[in-house]
């Protein structure tokens, strides 16, 4: 449950669907989670980027494929309703053992992150009374306390007021500074502009693309059936740093690089099972 | 996992909804100690209404957290099963409770049998001292009827059932099944302590199988919804 020692986090042809009958959300996305990225989610509303993030967080399990070598992690959901039977310290508190922090440890931490977020002064007022924006300020806290290896935030800045925006952007470029995976959706194409080393689209239904760096230089299809040969799949890339990003896609677990022509085209191929 | 545990706890203790069931067995069990005739047919009943209580129990403490919330613990704890887990084993542990309180209730206030005519506390206890078979027969039964609540809470609830009237109707079934159903361990341990020697200071046992029976259920139950609550994300009823 800790930090995983085995090696990088990665997805290895997730798939998620509610029941056997219903609609695959997310089908055969494979993707590596190295320490210090910072990945941007973005899609329409309703197109999947909530319970991808949920699967990533290892909330919930998904239907097909598996995440591999998951660090600690914190996450903060898309609503935070105040119905629980706290005051914002008390749940902090409770939140910080549970991720691990002991007695003293836990108590500074929630300190620290209160006042970071600016929350400090109705920490000791009851979670269910709290508006949208303090809720949502809880909710970070218990997810940044714990310094987690993966941070996974959906669409976490609505609600807040503007010193704690800043104060959550000054949070994630610390944690990808200090080796950290950070995934996050919002929904303002200016947040952490420039910042992100790769972008996920959800394009059409089921389907993820990856897009990678904060100009997008190169198009991954990512839907992988569970094919008994290995996929062929031909990448155009239109960069000046492409060699790098073959080198990247060379690095994936399970691809082969066949041939990289002078246009920057490369074959890869995915291995059947992986 | 005792983090965990502790946060469950408080969100049980914090939440009041310990009020009900504890109101409700404090009634159920007085009914019981006023209409029986011995100790160990006081305690038969005590255990019985363990059913109905645990399981609604496990259902105040399955509905008591906000998805949102739920799902930031998850993260924290490392996946949805281990709080899944917690969830179910709090109120398994305050129906513990209240059964052992129900016991002590029982022996305190059961007509001195072994001892007629002698009313002070301290007699009462010495008599049951004398016969600790007939409490430890009734912790048993309790012990039964303890799993089979918890295995009808799990079973009927969130994350299985998560339509409100769908989920209560059936807990209120499964408790009646549980009761009454020959299949039932908690029906069997019952009925064969009430098949056995009727004196009054006989004690009353639960057959093995039926407390084999009872652990089966559970663990089957159990695994069930701790696999449920690892597959589903929304866990109220309008959301798919």
């Amino acid at each position: 449950m800790r930090a995983d020692m085995r090696g990088d986090m990665r997805l290895v042809a997730v798939g998620k669907r509610y029941g056997i009958r219903r609609p695959w959300v997310v089908r055969g996305f494979s993707a590596g989670l190295p320490p210090g990225r910072l990945v941007r989610v973005t899609g329409p509303n309703g197109s999947g980027k909530s319970t991808l993030l949920r699967v990533v967080a290892g909330v919930s399990r998904p239907s097909a494929g598996q995440v591999t070598g998951r660090p600690h992690c914190g996450y903060v959901p898309e609503r935070f309703p105040g119905g629980l039977p706290f005051s914002g310290r008390e749940y902090l508190l409770h939140l910080a053992r549970v991720h691990g922090l002991r007695g003293d440890a836990s108590a500074a931490a929630v300190d620290e992150w209160l006042g970071r977020l600016g929350a400090a002064s109705y920490a000791d007022q009851p979670v269910r009374s709290m508006s949208k924006g303090m809720g949502q300020k809880m909710a970070l806290a218990q997810a940044l306390l714990p310094s987690p290896g993966l941070l996974v935030l959906d669409e976490a800045w609505t609600g807040l007021d503007s010193a704690a925006r800043g104060a959550l952007d000054a949070a994630v470029t610390e944690r990808v500074a200090a080796g950290g995976t950070v995934l996050f959706v919002d929904h303002d194409p200016a947040r952490l502009a420039g910042l992100e080393d790769e972008r996920w689209d959800f394009g059409s239904p089921g389907q993820v693309t990856v897009l990678a760096g904060p100009a997008p230089v190169a198009v991954l299809p990512s839907v992988v059936p569970a094919a008994p040969r290995p996929q062929l799949v031909t990448i155009r890339l239109e960069a000046a740093d492409a060699a790098a990003a073959v080198e990247r896609v060379r690095a994936i677990d399970g691809i082969r690089v066949i041939s990289v022509d002078a246009a920057g085209t490369a074959g890869t191929a995915q291995e059947p099972g992986r | 996992m005792t983090a965990l545990l502790r946060y469950q706890a408080a969100i049980l203790l914090r939440s009041h909804r310990w009020i009900f069931p504890l109101i409700a067995y404090g009634l159920l069990i007085a009914v019981g100690a006023a209409g029986s005739s011995s100790l160990a047919q006081t305690l038969d009943w005590s255990g019985a209404m363990l059913v109905p209580i645990t399981a609604f129990l496990t259902r105040a403490m399955l509905t008591a957290e906000p998805d949102a919330a739920r799902a930031c613990v998850a993260a924290a704890a490392g996946g949805p099963a281990r709080v899944q887990l917690a969830t179910l084993i709090i109120p398994l542990g305050g129906g513990a409770l209240l059964g052992l309180a129900g016991v002590v209730f029982d022996v305190l206030t059961a007509e001195a049998a072994a001892a007629p005519g002698s009313g002070g506390l301290a007699a009462k206890v010495t008599a049951v001292a004398q016969h600790p078979g007939i409490v430890a027969g009734g912790l048993l039964i309790a012990l039964v009827c303890l799993l089979v609540g918890s295995a009808a809470g799990a079973l009927c609830n969130p994350p299985l059932l998560r339509h409100p009237a769908a989920a209560m109707l059936s807990t209120l079934a499964a408790i009646i099944l549980g009761l009454a159903a020959d299949v039932s361990p908690a029906s069997a341990a019952i009925g064969h302590a009430g098949a056995q020697a009727t004196g009054p200071l006989a004690a009353h046992w639960p057959g093995a199988g039926a407390l084999l029976g009872a652990v089966c259920v559970v663990a089957v139950t159990w695994g069930i919804s701790v696999a449920a609550a690892t597959r589903r994300d929304n866990w109220s009823a309008s959301s798919g």
